[in-house]
């Protein structure tokens, strides 16, 4: 990802060097889009987001391709980690989503935070119901429990989280590539699409 | 278009000019010096440079005049003044860049500070005819580098005057001619090692400094804060900027406020509409009431509407966060509103009341996103109690359940 944004900033300053006025190149758009999605986190900016909007042409950020950044950003900074996987599910490209796919695990143990430390303790929270907002396994989403050091318990129904209030945010202790994936028939059709090119 | 001058008046002025340089330098007049470099703000200048453009040779004046040892510096002066009445506006800058590092090589000779304020009409100069020299070359379809190389003349300059001296006063305004280029050329990552030297360099007393220095030293590090999104650093920054600054400066004191007010309404701190009108701050407007009211179709709109101003400020993706205490709002009203028609049930809160009266702000939300919500508004402390996902109610905690930021920002 580190060489993506290194490529990306040589790109935008060849962009910039050749630019016609009022004018934007066919993929500029696109690029930009990439630009943001691998810059969510605050922790991996050199250059602050906000700074970098400053000098992104207004037709550009209008785009389509940034305005799905745009949002995808939003979410992750509120932490509306339903928003943000449901979105990237119905309408990130296949490279956005590759993007994306590395903050999904972040986003999944924060939901797992809020649920644990808001959820009342005598209404556990369903596994099934929450492995479908986060779309994945259940049995992921168990393990990723267990990884975060949080209780699962059954009810009888199914496997359920038990809310204990963990002040502390949730950080799975390894990184699996499991807790990453969005289980999305449409991104799995992407992701056939490009093997066959 | 240069007005008819005869060649006598023309030589009279040309040696007027030399004659004030002489008398400022021996005199160690640092203020009569510090007029005579003021090429794009001193509108006298401008019959010298009518002068220079008519007599044609003015090497000759300077060789015969007193002034002649600081030739190196009186002719590419002579130089940059006259092209830049003729608006060859590169050519000004080139000149004008010689002329200054030939002061320079001076200044440093000197040993008192006497000549600072020169000294800093340079820097402001530099930066000024640097500016107007890039658009020129942009206009012709050319790069636009002499801001760029300004900075690199400054960055020198902030080296002369980085030492145990008296001189090193005069390092924070040159540090701030440096913050507007730097912020104008997008290369604000430069900041960084200048703002590293004074704030903890041993040789630099902060409080020693100009207070205007100090002023436009915070706004330009407030600013910076701002947009790396720490808060109570920015606050404190801007806050001292804004209370140090001349209240007849009122251009200035709406630039900090620009930056200060998003700040403010991230730590929980509202303005008055009133302060918003003086300064003609109305872009705010929308964005507080929709705070006030809990209106999420507001705070948006709001946000689309100066979207361009505040991306150009770097400020969007502050108020963009607000959203948080606009929610926070929301249910809080709601829980009011229930509070007057049952006070023993209001703090139980159904989900689907919340996703009604977003539905009622044109927000469609459905309940596993509004219980998303909640949940996060519960995990960064903005409300207090819990969510019972089967019972899909929200149950507020009876003491302080919104409870307010008090200065400090939303949890991270």
């Amino acid at each position: 990802m580190e060489q993506l944004t290194k490529a990306l900033t040589s790109l935008f300053n060849l962009y910039e060097a050749n630019r016609a006025p009022h004018s934007i190149y066919k993929d500029e758009a696109e690029f930009h889009s990439y630009y943001v999605l691998l810059h969510l986190c605050s922790d991996n900016q050199g250059e602050s987001l906000s700074l970098w909007f400053r000098h992104v042409p207004f037709v550009i950020m209008k785009s389509k391709e940034m305005c799905f950044a745009r949002r995808i950003l939003r979410f992750f900074r509120l932490g509306n980690y339903k928003q943000l996987i449901y979105t990237t599910e119905a309408e990130a490209s296949y490279l956005q989503y590759c993007i994306i796919e590395r903050y999904i695990s972040e986003i999944r143990a924060l939901a797992l935070s809020c649920v644990n430390y808001g959820g009342y303790k005598l209404q556990p929270y369903p596994l099934t119901h929450l492995s479908n907002l986060l779309m994945m396994q259940e049995s992921d989403l168990e393990s990723l429990c267990v990884d975060c050091g949080l209780q699962t318990s059954s009810d009888g129904i199914g496997k359920v989280l038990l809310s204990t209030k963990l002040t502390s945010s949730c950080n799975p202790k390894r990184e699996y590539q499991k807790y990453c994936e969005l289980v999305s028939e449409r991104l799995e059709r992407l992701a056939a699409e490009v093997s066959e090119l | 278009m240069a007005a008819y001058m005869s060649m006598g008046e023309a030589h009279r002025r040309i040696a007027e000019y030399l004659n004030r340089f002489y008398d400022a330098v021996s005199s160690q007049d640092g203020k009569s010096l510090s007029r005579l470099f003021s090429i794009s703000s001193d509108s006298s200048l401008q019959f010298l440079a009518d002068a220079l453009n008519t007599f044609q040779d003015a090497n000759r004046i300077i060789r015969q005049s007193e002034s002649s040892q600081y030739a190196d510096i009186i002719v590419p002066v002579f130089r940059a003044l006259q092209s830049y009445r003729l608006r060859n506006l590169v050519e000004s800058y080139l000149a004008f860049e010689k002329a200054a590092n030939a002061f320079v090589q001076e200044f440093r000779n000197w040993e008192s500070a006497w000549a600072l304020e020169a000294l800093c009409v340079i820097a402001y100069e530099i930066r000024i005819l640097a500016e107007r020299a890039d658009k020129e070359l942009a206009s012709i379809g050319k790069s636009p580098e002499k801001l760029k190389g300004a900075g690199s003349f400054l960055m020198k300059v902030f080296g002369v005057l980085a030492g145990k001296g008296p001189k090193r006063v005069g390092a924070l305004y040159v540090t701030c001619q440096l913050f507007k280029i730097y912020f104008k050329l997008g290369t604000v990552h430069l900041c960084r090692s200048v703002i590293r030297s004074i704030e903890t360099a041993r040789i630099f007393d902060f409080e020693e400094f100009p207070a205007r220095d100090k002023v436009t030293y915070m706004y330009y590090t407030g600013r910076l804060e701002v947009y790396n999104e720490n808060f109570p650093a920015a606050d404190h920054k801007l806050s001292y900027a804004l209370t140090h600054c001349s209240p007849l400066k009122e251009a200035n004191i709406r630039m900090i406020l620009k930056y200060l007010i998003p700040v403010k309404l991230s730590i929980g701190i509202l303005p008055w509409n009133s302060l918003l009108d003086k300064f003609n701050l109305t872009e705010y407007n929308n964005v507080v009431l929709a705070l006030k009211r809990g209106d999420l179709r507001l705070l948006r709109h709001a946000l689309e509407e100066h979207e361009d101003r505040f991306l150009r400020s770097g400020v969007y993706l502050v108020l963009e966060k607000l959203e948080l205490q606009v929610y926070q709002r929301l249910i809080k009203k709601i829980y009011l509103i229930q509070k007057q028609k049952d006070p023993n049930k209001a703090h139980q809160i159904k989900l689907d009341v919340i996703v009604k009266a977003l539905k009622w702000l044109e927000m469609d939300m459905d309940v596993d996103e509004v219980e998303c919500i909640v949940s996060i508004l519960i995990y960064k402390n903005l409300m207090k109690g819990y969510f019972a996902h089967k019972s899909k109610v929200v149950v507020l905690s009876k003491q302080d359940p919104f409870p307010r930021l008090n200065g400090k920002p939303v949890t991270s």
